[in-house]
């Protein structure tokens, strides 16, 4: 577990709204519809608890994006929410209905793009705080428990995870989500270092 | 360890050995994808032999040409967008088929004088070479893929509807059955009331032939009776109606009632029922009437499958909680090519239009559904030319 204060939960929280509100500004304008995204919730975990608080939370099998970022940081970023709201995000957004109860290969394309623009964004607005380049691979899609998603490539349990409640607000729906960022330790002393730079200036 | 010399001649030999500019050109014209790349300033720097012939456009026409004069109309529209980040963020990007509809003009060469566009899925990746910063962008060619799904669309809806069809079937010809039993038992019931008043002779002496006739009557009318109530069992437990008032219930005066209720059935057939002597007090979870109806058809199939003159067991043990009751003919036996369909419905050992003994064949199918609905179970042991022993397996009732 990480500590941090919280004047340094609401800085990332608040620069993470922002990434997400610009997102969603894109998602909106690809789909002609009002789509908003908010994060009401940061924190840091080790990979394996964040592992146990998924399955949890959830007992059926998640489904989303990952995508591996290199650079200042290293490691995976996902995008992940319960396997049915998977199904309906996508279908909401390209507005569609199919009575077939798994994503379609050119829907689980289309899902990989909006993880990608979602993603995307908080990558970079993580990026803006270290003020360092990270780059991120292509998004692929992913299904699993909580234990399968986070087992992947990094599995050292020290890496932490930094854990975001990811709100999807589509319709009149409000589907539930998560990103997680999988850091090593280096990486994370130096976001925590360049965060309180960062407040100290403000 | 090389010396310097060789370290030298090895170089030269990577160096010769590695692909000229113009072998790799050729290689990025041979891909089955769209690729072309874009450097720091916007300008089209590579474009392969794909996108010739998908937009109609060489080579000279576009490099060292900036993306927005090749393609105005994408000005502003995503595909910019993304272009631009890989640039400046170093971030791939993916556009989809679904949430990007035709990203570029890029078309099939002339299929019988139609122009056709192809469904496109198009990656965008940050390249980095010699300190500079390019734009790979690829363009993958999905039209099978949009075709299969358009197909599995129509696929799904079709399977969709059919279901609902046949639901729509089923519950109307559940309906029916229900109906038509209800309007078959009614007559029927006033024609077995009549037929008794007449063979009781409240109506006058009846000559001996005609009291034959009226037997004959009677009893058919007794078997559409039982068959109209078996059918509309069936139904119930189908459409899940069949109420079951679970509770305690003294297994020993229930079977005595059942036996009693099954003698004159017995007698007609000359078996005589033997319940175990010395038992009592054995309180079990259960719906008198339904746990009835099941004792009844155990007994009813007992006597009718019984050799004439022979006896019927009926034997109860207690065990682990439950209670097993036991039925045991001494007949013929199930042959073995029917015993894994006894249970079913409308299933008779022997199916043809002469066989010796009557029933619908639903009996012991409606006995398992209500057997289980009463979380108990039903089975059977049996052995050609010895007979048949029936079991059911019976929940004590727990005062707790």
């Amino acid at each position: 577990m990480l500590d941090i204060t919280e004047l340094q939960r609401d800085y990332i929280t608040e620069i993470l709204n922002i990434s997400m509100g610009r997102a969603a500004s894109v998602l909106s304008e690809m789909v002609s519809e009002e789509v908003s995204l908010s994060v009401p919730e940061v924190d840091f975990v080790q990979r394996n608890i964040a592992a146990e608080k998924f399955d949890q939370a959830n007992v059926s099998t998640m489904s989303g994006v990952t995508q591996s970022i290199r650079g200042a940081i290293y490691g995976d970023a996902l995008l992940m929410f319960p396997e049915e709201k998977t199904l309906s995000i996508v279908r909401i957004l390209l507005g569609e209905t199919l009575p077939v109860e798994s994503l379609t290969e050119m829907e689980q394309e289309a899902m990989c793009e909006i993880g990608n623009i979602i993603l995307n964004s908080v990558v970079s607005s993580i990026a803006d705080i270290l003020k360092k380049e990270i780059m991120s691979s292509l998004p692929r899609f992913i299904k699993g428990t909580g234990c399968e998603v986070f087992a992947v490539e990094t599995s050292n349990d020290d890496d932490l995870v930094m854990f975001l409640k990811v709100n999807f607000g589509l319709e009149s729906q409000s589907i539930n989500g998560y990103v997680t960022l999988i850091l090593n330790v280096d990486s994370l002393q130096d976001f925590i270092f360049q965060l309180n730079e960062q407040i100290n200036a403000i | 360890m090389l010396s310097e010399v060789d370290k030298m001649n090895h170089e030269m030999e990577v160096e010769s050995a590695a692909p000229s500019g113009r072998l790799f050109e050729k290689v990025l014209d041979l891909s089955e994808n769209g690729l072309f790349l874009v450097d720091a300033d916007r300008k089209i720097i590579l474009w392969n032999e794909w996108m010739v012939q998908a937009s109609s456009v060489e080579p000279v026409d576009v490099i060292g040409k900036v993306f927005s004069q090749v393609f105005p109309d994408l000005v502003g529209k995503r595909i910019e967008l993304v272009i631009n980040t890989a640039l400046d963020m170093r971030t791939a990007s993916l556009l989809s088929r679904s949430l990007n509809k035709s990203i570029f003009p890029l078309y099939y060469a002339n299929v019988g004088g139609k122009k056709m566009r192809i469904e496109q899925s198009v990656i965008v990746k940050p390249v980095q070479s010699d300190g500079h910063d390019y734009c790979m962008v690829q363009i993958t060619d999905v039209t099978p893929m949009v075709q299969r799904e358009s197909v599995l669309r129509v696929l799904a809806k079709e399977a969709a509807e059919g279901q609902k069809a046949a639901e729509g079937v089923s519950q109307m010809k559940s309906q029916f059955t229900s109906t038509v039993s209800h309007e078959l038992r009614t007559p029927l019931t006033s024609i077995r009331g009549s037929l008794g008043l007449i063979a009781s002779g409240v109506m006058g002496e009846l000559q001996p032939e005609v009291s034959r006739l009226i037997g004959i009557a009677s009893n058919n009318t007794e078997r559409l009776l039982f068959l109209i109530n078996d059918i509309l069992d069936m139904e119930k437990i189908e459409a899940g109606k069949m109420n079951f008032v679970m509770g305690p219930v003294d297994l020993i005066v229930v079977l005595k009632q059942s036996i009693e209720a099954n003698q004159p059935y017995g007698e007609q057939y000359h078996v005589r029922y033997l319940l175990q002597d010395g038992i009592s007090g054995i309180i079990v979870n259960a719906d008198t009437d339904r746990i009835m109806q099941v004792f009844s058809n155990l007994l009813s199939n007992a006597a009718k499958f019984s050799l004439e003159g022979s006896d019927v067991d009926i034997n109860v043990s207690e065990s682990n909680g439950m209670v097993r009751v036991e039925v045991k003919d001494y007949g013929a036996g199930i042959p073995l090519q029917f015993q894994s369909r006894i249970f079913d419905k409308f299933s008779q050992a022997d199916g043809s239009n002469t066989r010796k003994v009557g029933g619908t064949g639903l009996g012991l199918s409606i006995s398992r559904a209500i057997m289980e609905m009463m979380d108990g179970t039903i089975g059977f042991v049996t052995e050609e030319g010895k007979g048949t022993t029936f079991y059911l397996d019976i929940c004590l009732f727990n005062k707790g």
